[in-house]
């Protein structure tokens, strides 16, 4: 549903795109716009495949993973928790 | 009692909505965020933190809390916040959703500083004028009180209006409740734990969850998701979701006039105990010298648990009295004092 809209709007390419079989792919976003056009689309979608796989139970939810491995994680809109956390975590 | 601060009472407004689809599915949880912020602008409070899960969204105020459900707004501001201002452009915005306004309810206890109010919060009279010119002719079932207690200084206030589909029948039983939970002259003790370190260096998201474990926040409903936050260089507020409920918690810890409130929405299928537990809690958080309980329900029973819970803490239940209201159903005011003054 996101990469449908972003189509619209941004002209994405086609490596910008997750193919429609890896429901759980991550996703890269290289700028803030992009990234705002798919967070606004994921708002109605009901796609909540990753959110089961993280046990996310509140939204928003921001994992922090390093290496493959979550290491802290941040429920809420805190977005000074948040900047904090990512400082913390880049430096180690 | 100082002669001007902070004025910890709250206003409390709750909009229920009906739509023209059979099934709503996010409803009023689909206002984006510049049109939340617009109404919240006209307040005169901003939001500081948020939280959802699949029933509702909870946001943590400049003074206050706001949740928004599908077919429900709850909005509680503090301070010289003019609440009531909300009500037109939250009418406009859900209207434009294909909302429409069936039920209100306003209610709030007696402020600190009530000279300091702004319009239309400067007396109830006024607040109810301004209710009245802004809600649609539609709810014509409406009704405000002011409840009492033995004290001059501590009465409930209430004004409701409901449309036709709205008017609360007593054979059809509602199953939740909501307690609003006034506490003046806190322990001052305790109190200290909501002022911030000077020079702490944190922000006021880890400040706010320091003081939510520190204080035994934590286990008044430990299933809860916690939405925190710590103001400078004292306050605290926080949204505790569980499910479709919410509970939430504001603090004004200032000396003089030192204020906290707790409230929480339950179920009559509760374990009655449930509710005790969390009261006793709640009264071991904060000590307050003062404290009001209103509980509103469709069904009569659930205050009769508040005293039970409360007075083997040292409380006297002081006043209790109930009313009816339209849509809203029962509310039971209650005031507690510590045992040993009168």
């Amino acid at each position: 549903m996101g990469c449908r809209q972003s189509r619209y709007f941004g002209g994405l390419t086609n490596e910008d795109l997750p193919s429609s079989s890896k429901a759980s792919l991550v996703m890269s976003f290289h700028s803030s716009a992009r990234w705002q056009l798919h967070f606004d689309s994921c708002k109605e979608s009901s796609q909540l495949d990753v959110a089961k796989e993280f046990e996310v139970q509140a939204t928003p939810t921001f994992v922090l993973v390093k290496r493959g491995k979550e290491v802290d994680r941040v429920v809420g809109a805190k977005k000074d928790e948040l900047q904090k956390k990512i400082q913390k975590h880049r430096a180690s | 009692m100082a002669v001007s601060g902070f004025e910890g009472f709250e206003k409390r407004l709750e909009l229920h909505f009906f739509g023209d689809d059979p099934v709503i599915d996010m409803g009023l949880r689909l206002l984006d965020f510049d049109s939340l912020q617009e109404v919240l602008d006209a307040v005169q409070c901003t939001v500081v933190s948020a939280v959802g899960n699949q029933y509702f969204d909870a946001y943590v105020l400049s003074e206050s809390s706001l949740f928004v459900y599908p077919t429900k707004i709850i909005i509680k501001t503090c301070g010289t916040t003019q609440l009531l201002k909300s009500v037109r452009p939250l009418i406009n915005y859900a209207h434009d959703m294909g909302l429409t306004l069936c039920s209100c309810r306003y209610t709030r206890g007696s402020f600190i500083f009530p000279k300091s109010q702004p319009f239309p919060h400067t007396s109830f009279k006024e607040e109810v004028i301004y209710l009245e010119e802004n809600l649609p002719i539609t709810l014509c079932y409406r009704k405000a009180s002011v409840m009492p207690s033995k004290m001059a200084s501590h009465s409930w206030h209430v004004f409701t209006a409901c449309d036709q589909t709205q008017v609360v029948t007593p054979n059809i039983p509602d199953i939740t409740f909501t307690m609003e939970i006034c506490m003046t002259e806190l322990d001052r003790v305790l109190a200290r734990k909501f002022f911030r370190r000077p020079n702490d260096d944190k922000n006021g998201d880890t400040a706010g969850k320091e003081m939510t474990e520190l204080t035994g926040i934590t286990d008044i409903n430990p299933g809860s998701i916690i939405c925190d936050f710590a103001f400078d260089p004292c306050g605290y507020s926080m949204n505790g979701i569980d499910g479709d409920r919410y509970s939430t918690i504001h603090v004004t810890p200032e000396d003089g006039y030192s204020y906290a409130s707790y409230e929480f929405v339950g179920s009559v299928y509760d374990d009655q105990d449930d509710i005790v537990q969390i009261l006793k809690k709640v009264v071991q958080v904060f000590r307050p010298a003062t404290m009001s309980v209103s509980t509103t329900c469709a069904s009569h029973e659930v205050w009769t648990h508040v005293a039970h819970a409360i007075e083997p803490l040292g409380l006297k239940c002081r006043s209790c009295i109930m009313d009816e209201f339209p849509s809203a159903g029962s509310v039971v005011f209650q005031t507690f004092t510590a045992a040993r003054r009168k």
